[in-house]
């Protein structure tokens, strides 16, 4: 309260001590020293004022007769019990945001070594009232975006949320599916390495958004339940001739809210517990059918499923993950038969899995060094269906990814990366690198 | 074409079933609660709140300061003596800290001596980490000091995907809890 009073008094003060600071500088000595006298005396009764108060305050606290519990209780109201909810200093509109500038050097191929602004977002909520509020990300990707460059400008998340007094909370516009662990946590001070790890960017694409309606709720036993029903996959954009498809199966054909094919909607549900401290166990669904019913599409059957189980332990210093993904698209060997030859089919099944140690080594001020490992074994194609026996396509490796490294933070917003990581497949891809990220 | 329209998947239909039967009534019972519910809550023997407002001394301050290691951030603290007739049980802080980017509203019972007895969260308005209302996470806090044990990672577990919300919370906790060391501790 009284740092409140203060801050409103402040300008008033300052106007005053601006009106007489040159009134003083013509005064004479004597003056001076008689209106210096003026303040300490104003000052000394100030803080007389000040002592009385206290006074009267712990008075009242020891001296005053037991009541009963609730009229006393009514008596706290104009200091302790205003409603938190109709605090004012509550921020109604916030801006935050978070990017990310990469450095890649292929240890094998330095002269592919490359530096990268990889997003810029800025985000935008605004809350209308104490239930109801508006989330909104935008994103900058590869730094420059325009007809003749591959930068890329997204609408990240853009949606309503509405809080019900029976704990719901329900949301509609365009959000983040909560699948797995990185996907609604994916700011660059929230994950260990330089880049998001394999499994929740080629098996679970990233950042993966789309339009509908949610529900959630989190339950006193520390188990959180979503469910809604959103956009899904848009299996026509599917192109057997590039290599999009092998590097994320999904994050190809996905629709991220653009002129959105919406005839076959999709489910989605995630429970994730975390009843005892430290400790997350969960898993989530989201199943659609993804032909969209388009004319003369072989595809309108299919269906893509995608489905993880995650975990997460913080015991003091360390921070232990583990999360294996599987996704399969159904019905789609007519589309494969239809494009026999192309070196990308689209694949049956994909899957992968990954587990994670961190350890926070060293805590020096506002710094912190955690050093980690990662280990991941992924598969963007591990079957094709409808395609006969001799097709030149065959299912893809296990890839396994080593990655050591550390995370340096910097205070809470700012984080230095550095690590180095191992293919056992395709070892040409293997890198060291730096990153610079931020959050706010 | 063998089939139109959005299926439902048949996993779906378990999950929800299983999150029907989550659902018992009155789980949500510590949301939202006003400070009298809480002061109630924490002192349930109190036979009188009596409002003990703190407006604390650049020495308090800077105490307060050493003994938490954070700053102390305002001079005026809302404070509430739990009385049970003569007898003082402790003391009840209100108070608020940023989240991520709201403000998450929560009071905290202390013993005369400055030991944490518990924590309450009055209201919480982001869209994640709702998990720091979970009564297991706030049991952590019980009988702990300013002294030790009320830091994330050093007694206090964080919780993953609300540690924004754990560590601006557990810090809350840990400057209360040197404040009423320093102004009521004898």
């Amino acid at each position: 309260m009284m740092s409140l009073l203060s801050k409103r008094q402040l300008p008033h003060m300052l106007a005053a001590a601006f009106c007489v600071l040159p009134t003083l500088a013509q005064a004479s000595e004597a003056e001076l020293a008689r209106r210096l006298d003026q303040l300490a005396a104003e000052l000394q009764s100030v803080r007389a004022e000040l002592a009385a108060t206290r006074q009267q305050a712990a008075a009242a606290a020891i001296a005053a007769p037991v009541a009963p519990v609730a009229p006393v209780v009514a008596a706290t109201t104009p200091t302790a019990a205003a409603p938190a909810a109709d605090n004012p200093s509550a921020p109604q509109t916030v801006i935050g945001g978070y990017g990310e500038v990469n450095y890649n050097r292929p240890t094998k191929h330095a002269r592919d070594a490359q530096t990268d602004v990889r997003r810029v977002v800025i985000g935008v909520s605004h809350r209308f009232d104490e239930k109801t509020k508006l989330v909104t990300e935008f994103e900058w990707e590869h730094a420059v975006t325009s007809a003749g460059d591959r930068g890329e400008a997204a609408v990240e998340q853009a949606y309503i949320e509405r809080e019900f007094g029976n704990g719901l909370r329900a949301k509609a516009g365009l959000f983040l599916i909560p699948a797995g662990l990185l996907n609604t946590n994916h700011e660059p001070t929230a994950f260990y390495g330089v880049e998001r790890n394999f499994v929740e960017t080629a098996i679970i694409p990233s950042t993966w958004r789309e339009a509908g309606v949610g529900v959630s709720s989190t339950l006193e036993n520390g188990l959180t339940w979503d469910v809604g029903l959103t956009t899904g996959f848009d299996l026509g954009k599917w192109d057997a001739t590039s290599t999009d498809g092998r590097e994320s199966p999904l994050g190809s054909i996905h629709q991220e809210g653009q002129l959105a094919k919406s005839r076959d909607l999709a489910v989605h549900g995630a429970l994730n517990w975390r009843g005892v401290p430290g400790l997350l166990l969960g898993g989530s669904l989201f199943s659609g059918k993804a032909g969209q019913q388009s004319t003369d599409f072989a595809g309108n059957a299919a269906r893509v499923t995608i489905w993880d189980a995650h975990a997460r332990y913080t015991p003091g210093r360390w921070d232990l993950s583990a999360l294996y993904a599987r996704g399969s698209i159904s019905n789609a060997g007519n589309l494969n038969l239809a494009s026999l030859g192309s070196p990308n089919p689209i694949p049956s099944v994909f899957s992968g899995w990954y587990t994670q140690a961190a350890f926070r080594a060293v805590q020096s001020g506002d710094y912190t060094l955690s050093p980690f490992v990662r280990y991941e074994r992924f598969n963007t194609a591990q079957a094709y269906a409808g395609l006969p026996a001799g097709s030149d396509a065959v299912p893809g490796p296990n890839e396994k990814v080593v990655t050591v490294g550390a995370n340096l933070r910097v205070g809470e917003g700012v984080v230095l990366k550095a690590d180095y990581q191992k293919f056992s497949e395709d070892t040409t891809r293997d890198r060291l690198n730096l990153g610079l990220g931020y959050a706010f | 074409m063998r089939e139109q329209g959005n299926g439902i998947h048949p996993g779906l239909v378990v999950l929800v079933g299983t999150l029907a039967g989550t659902m018992a009534p009155g789980a949500f019972a510590t949301q939202y609660l006003s400070i009298e519910q809480a002061q109630q809550l924490m002192f349930p023997a109190a036979t009188a709140f009596r409002p003990a407002p703190v407006q604390l001394s650049s020495e308090q301050m800077h105490a307060m300061e050493t003994l938490s290691g954070l700053p102390a951030r305002s001079v005026g603290w809302r404070v509430t003596a739990a009385w049970q007739d003569a007898k003082l049980l402790g003391y009840v802080v209100q108070d608020d800290v940023i989240g991520k980017v709201e403000l998450i509203s929560y009071a905290v019972a202390l013993s005369p001596q400055g030991e944490v007895g518990q924590v309450e969260i009055l209201a919480y308005r982001e869209s994640h980490g709702f998990e720091i209302r979970n009564p297991a996470w706030r049991r952590q806090f019980v009988g702990k000091t300013a002294q030790a044990g009320l830091k994330v990672g050093e007694g206090i577990a964080n919780i993953s995907g609300a540690t924004l919300s754990c560590t601006h919370v557990t810090d809350g906790v840990r400057r209360i809890a040197a404040l009423v060391q320093v102004v009521f501790k004898a």
